[in-house]
């Protein structure tokens, strides 16, 4: 099949206009390390593949140069017939330095030229108009002049590029090689065709006074934030029910016509209960990938960075640093994810390794169950905050403090090593638009596939250890099982903490999913439906007699361990080495246990 | 002067970058229009000596102490 590869700078509305070219089904290649990210789809008989945007054909960061190897390598493929170079016609200067690189780089390799003038809509919404006959015979190559959002010019391009790519060579034109010419010849085609840049970056400018001021900035920030942890936790809990309603359901039903036995306990277990209790964050991710799709889309979220680039960097963090770590408030996996916007690989991989200590939404179980252990429901501080309330706002300000600690650390260790390496913090504060829904959907859509095929089988092999684990020897219950004996073998590591074998194995098996931890006690308390009903087991705890100094050292246990194996699965992937994750996941663990074994021994 | 000392809404031109200044950042800058007497203006300082912002050419840029103390101008 014949392919056409889609080229722009960032900000010049690249992705829509490849949604508006291909139908809905697209495919998303990841390169492990890096946030290069290939999306390839169908247009007409031709394969159609979106290039991630760069300024420039020379390479500034490890990404970069991954996404301009392989740009390089596409561009060569014989497959390859046509490069389609898009412009954004409010900012023709900037667009053309890279249009100009890749039009040689393509036209090296005989390959056919295009370019796509896009948002010609706001060209006209000032009043201006562009010669486009003109700039196509300065450019030597055919130009479209289209707006991919308001679909003006759309059906002409889709009409006449199938007959272009099958005619070949479309553009002759000697690009001079030298980086300063090329620069020169994009400012003189700009000057010539394109349109006063004050007159569009004036209502930019404007919007930006408001949203960048000192104060009304701020405000504006909180609010937006607000919004996004309200997006969170309040907006996607319908969703989130919706999911456990369906699997729970659909388990019942399941386990009804199978009828009770070895495999039906297996399924229930293992199956519904591990890997089920996973896809009920699928809803959270995606609907944080949403509004962070919608702030980016909006160009709002440069502006986050922006204002929170200073009083992070005394961390050593940038300031998209701040998006990953609200996100992990959620779900680390998001989180992570997100990090892929920060612009310097060190900070990048500083932010992913220390988002595991933002308190996300799989420990509130744990926190709600040990603080009503160990807090009275009545007891108030200072007579006026809920004492509830405030220790758990205690423990993600605990989780906040570590992780700039961490980062702190880290920053210093790791400085003097790849300190040249280092991208400095420059940021196109792009136009705001309004989000079109079509790149959004996808985005939203992509974020749930990832998630799923990232964490699912992880989840499912560990969901399968530990079940084999707890279930055997058969009928001898959880007590008795290989996984009690263990807890049992293990009890002496746990003393320190103040906890004897059942918590042992309860914090094993919360490896799996930290909100195990809540179910597993309820069995070890002979509670079934523990989840449900936490205040009961939360007197059973009490009257068993868990001290202050053992609860609360479990309680900071879970704020900084890496309990989960799903986050450390993304980790591997996203850092592009397994020893990063596992490696954190033991330094956490490490590190959350000498915090509890102090705490229990400092109280008591 | 360097682009760090520009205050708000002060114009000035792009002359050149300092020595230290790694060749593969200048080429970028270079590509992103900081080239020799292009006019540049201060849109916002930010508190704390938080990053600044300029618009140069079609564009407005955001950028940290570090890299703006690198940029030298002339006062136009």
């Amino acid at each position: 099949m014949q392919r056409i590869i889609l080229v722009g700078k960032p900000n010049s509305g690249k992705s829509l206009l490849f949604n508006q070219l291909t139908g809905l089904r697209q495919k998303v290649a990841n390169f492990p390390g890096v946030t290069v990210e290939l999306k390839s789809g169908q247009f007409d008989e031709f394969e159609l593949i979106d290039f991630p945007g760069t300024y420039s054909l020379n390479s500034l960061s490890r990404d970069e140069q991954i996404a301009i190897e392989k740009l390089n390598i596409a561009v060569h493929d014989e497959h390859t017939s046509m490069v389609v170079c898009v412009l954004d016609a409010t900012r023709l200067e900037r667009s053309l330095v890279f249009g100009l690189q890749a039009q040689r780089l393509a036209e090296e390799n005989g390959k056919s030229v295009v370019f796509v003038l896009n948002m010609i809509d706001e060209v006209q919404k000032h009043g201006f108009e562009i010669d486009v006959d003109g700039l196509q015979q300065a450019l030597g190559a055919p130009v479209f002049a289209l707006s991919a959002k308001k679909l003006i010019g759309v059906a002409e391009f889709k009409k006449a590029l199938p007959a272009l790519v099958k005619q070949g060579k479309t553009s002759h034109h000697d690009i001079p090689e030298a980086r300063e010419k090329v620069i020169e010849r994009a400012r003189n085609i700009s000057k010539q065709y394109g349109i006063q840049a004050d007159v569009v970056l004036k209502s930019q400018n404007r919007i930006d006074r408001f949203l960048l001021h000192n104060v009304l900035g701020g405000v504006a920030f909180l609010a937006v934030m607000f919004l996004l942890f309200q997006s969170i936790f309040t907006w996607a809990t319908p969703l989130m029910d919706g999911v456990e309603w369906c699997i729970t359901e659909f388990a019942h039903w399941l386990t009804a016509l199978i009828g009770p036995g070895m495999i039906s306990d297996f399924l229930n277990d293992a199956v519904f209960g591990g890997v089920g209790a996973f896809l009920v964050f699928v809803p959270q991710i995606m609907v944080l990938t949403f509004i962070i799709g919608l702030l980016e889309d909006s160009g709002y979220l440069a502006r986050a960075a922006l204002i929170c680039h200073k009083p992070l960097s005394y961390f050593g963090l940038s300031g998209r640093s701040f998006i990953p770590y609200l996100s992990g408030f959620a779900c680390a996996i998001p989180g992570i994810m997100a990090a892929r916007t920060i612009e310097s690989p060190r900070k990048r991989l500083i932010t992913m390794m220390t988002i595991p200590l933002m308190s996300c939404s799989a420990r509130l179980p744990v926190y709600a169950l040990l603080v009503a252990v160990l807090i009275p429901e009545d007891a108030t501080l200072f007579g006026i905050f809920d004492f509830r309330g405030a220790a758990f706002f205690g423990l993600y300000l605990f989780g906040i403090i570590v992780a700039l600690i961490v980062s702190l650390l880290l920053n210093r260790f790791t400085r003097n090593q790849s300190d040249e390496m280092d991208m400095p913090f420059i940021l196109e504060l792009p136009s705001y638009r309004v989000p079109h829904w079509k790149p959004l959907f996808h985005r939203v859509l992509n974020s749930g596939k990832y998630f799923i095929r990232r964490a699912a089988p992880v989840i499912f092999i560990i969901s399968l250890c530990l079940w084999v684990l707890g279930y055997f020897p058969q009928g001898a219950g959880l007590q008795g099982s290989f996984l009690g004996q263990i807890g049992h073998i293990i009890e002496p590591i746990f003393e320190p903490m103040g906890l004897d074998w059942r918590y042992g194995v309860a914090i094993i098996m919360s490896f799996l999913a930290r909100e195990v931890f809540v179910g597993a006690l309820g069995t070890l308390f002979g509670m079934a439906g523990a989840d449900d009903n936490i205040a009961g087991l939360a007197a059973n705890i009490q009257a068993d007699g868990l001290t202050l100094g053992a609860g609360l050292g479990l309680l900071l246990f879970y704020v900084v361990a890496l309990q989960c194996v799903a986050t450390v699965a993304t980790l591997r992937a996203e850092t592009g080495k397994g020893s990063i994750a596992w490696g954190l996941m033991a330094a956490y663990g490490v590190l959350a246990y000498i915090i509890a074994v102090v705490t229990f021994q400092l109280v008591s | 002067m360097t682009l760090w000392d520009l205050q708000a809404n002060q114009i000035a031109h792009v002359q050149n970058f300092h020595n230290a200044l790694s060749t593969t950042v200048a080429n970028r800058l270079e590509e992103m229009g900081f080239c020799q007497g292009q006019p540049i203006v201060c849109l916002r300082r930010s508190p704390l000596k938080g990053p600044l912002v300029v618009q140069l050419g079609d564009c407005v840029y955001s950028l940290e102490q570090t890299i703006a103390e690198q940029i030298h101008l002339t006062a136009a």
